[in-house]
């Protein structure tokens, strides 16, 4: 009897899991926990670095951007996790209120189409509040 | 039908052959990064998978992992253009000896540098000058080569031998002064604040973007947004890829006003969108 209540319990909870996966439309694996969990690590840990790398980098070539600069998560919407970061430059009041990036990708064959808009919510619900006078100067792909 | 293909094979096998010396020329990539030696945090720079010169002590207020970013920097501009043999020297600076190439400081080395390594700061700085060499394929002159455990990663740069140092350093009027003033004032500069540029207009418009990287070619259109005046003048958006230590790629997009080797950056002007298509994959 513990037995059978046992396994009822653990594919109640396994149906649960995969309607809610279902209602959400994601498309669940630890791979996919992994990496955002270490996307959203990395660029907490490494914002700083990173920014002040490409700045400098840029700055070697005479191509620095005359403006605030600071990273950010980027996130897939319709995916809901962090992807990567991107360096977001504008106005230093603009970019402060920064939080996320929001990245619409599409592929078609050999080719990929990518729209980047910097928000002021680091939650990808819903249409992106785009940051006004802020935009993209960079993006990082981190290798998990 | 045969002579007709001919000509595109022909411009295909040439455009081939040029991106293929382009990716040769791209190899040795400077890169900097923090490391453990002998039970120490120390700084490394590195030209391809070789570390090159080894930072123990911060100087001019700055940490050895910012010096290395700023050496790391430096070499970059100097490789910009093939570098002979006798480009890379090294001579006085106000208190230490400095590493030059042409004449452009690239790393300083004062006495602080040098104790840490167990050398003086011209042995510090002749064996960084000979794996600098080494690393870019160069012979480097007998009587001044470091022996070959001397530039193994785990070795480094910590028993730079003395006699090599001495062999041909160029004396202080060889090389430009003030090493150490020039330093500082290129660290001031990482930290001097942002001209006010108005990044605030919405004018938008479609540029071609092109990137080289590792894996292929790629043609493609971004998409630029800034006020009306700078929009008019961007022609073009490049790409350029950068290693961040090990963990992360770096895609850095300047909106430029001329299609050429320097970029001449629009300011104000950001990308919003990109689109691109891989034309070539190696």
């Amino acid at each position: 009897m513990t037995a059978k209540r046992m396994i009822a319990l653990v594919a109640a909870v396994a149906l649960l899991g995969l309607g809610l996966a279902a209602v959400n439309g994601w498309a669940i694996s630890l791979g996919d926990v992994l990496k955002v969990g270490g996307v959203a690590l990395l660029v907490s840990q490494y914002d700083d670095q990173i920014d002040s790398f490409i700045t400098s980098a840029l700055g070697e070539r005479e191509a620095a951007a005359k403006g605030a600069t600071k990273v950010v998560p980027i996130l897939s919407l319709g995916g809901g996790g962090y992807v990567g970061a991107a360096q977001v430059v504008g106005s230093p009041e603009n970019v402060s209120r920064v939080k996320a990036v929001v990245q619409v990708e599409g592929r078609f064959g050999s080719g990929r189409a990518q729209l980047l808009v910097p928000t002021t919510i680091d939650k990808a619900a819903g249409t992106p509040d785009r940051a006004k006078g802020v935009g993209v100067s960079a993006v990082i792909e981190f290798q998990i | 039908m045969r002579r007709r293909l001919r000509v595109p094979i022909v411009m295909a096998l040439g455009l081939l052959v040029a991106l293929a010396a382009a990716a040769a020329f791209s190899g040795a990539e400077v890169s900097f990064r923090s490391a453990e030696r002998d039970g120490a945090r120390v700084a490394e720079v590195l030209i391809g998978e070789r570390p090159v010169i080894v930072l123990r002590t911060s100087a001019a207020g700055y940490t050895p992992l910012e010096r290395a970013e700023i050496v790391a920097n430096r070499l970059r501009t100097a490789m910009a253009s093939e570098i002979q043999v006798d480009d890379v020297k090294v001579g006085s600076v106000p208190s230490g000896q400095g590493l030059y190439i042409r004449d452009q400081l690239v790393v300083a080395v004062y006495q602080t540098e040098a104790e840490a390594h167990g050398a003086t700061p011209a042995a510090l700085a002749g064996l960084w000058r000979d794996n600098i060499l080494l690393a870019l394929g160069h012979e480097v002159p007998e009587e001044s080569a470091p022996p070959a455990a001397e530039t193994a990663p785990q070795e480094g740069a910590e028993e730079g031998p003395e006699e090599g140092a001495e062999a041909a350093p160029p004396t202080a009027q060889e090389v430009p002064e003030g090493g150490a003033a020039e330093e500082a004032a290129a660290a001031a500069e990482m930290e001097a604040e942002p001209e006010e540029v108005d990044w605030t207009g919405t004018a938008q418009k479609w540029v071609p973007i092109f990137s080289l990287e590792r894996e292929g070619a790629r043609v493609g259109m971004a998409q630029v947004a800034g006020p009306t005046d700078q929009i008019d003048q961007v022609k073009g958006v490049y790409q350029l890829r950068l290693d961040f230590k090990s963990i992360g790629r770096v895609y850095a997009y300047v909106p430029v006003s001329t299609i050429s080797t320097k970029l001449n950056r629009v300011q104000g002007v950001s990308v919003w969108a990109l689109a691109d298509i891989k034309v070539l994959g190696f």
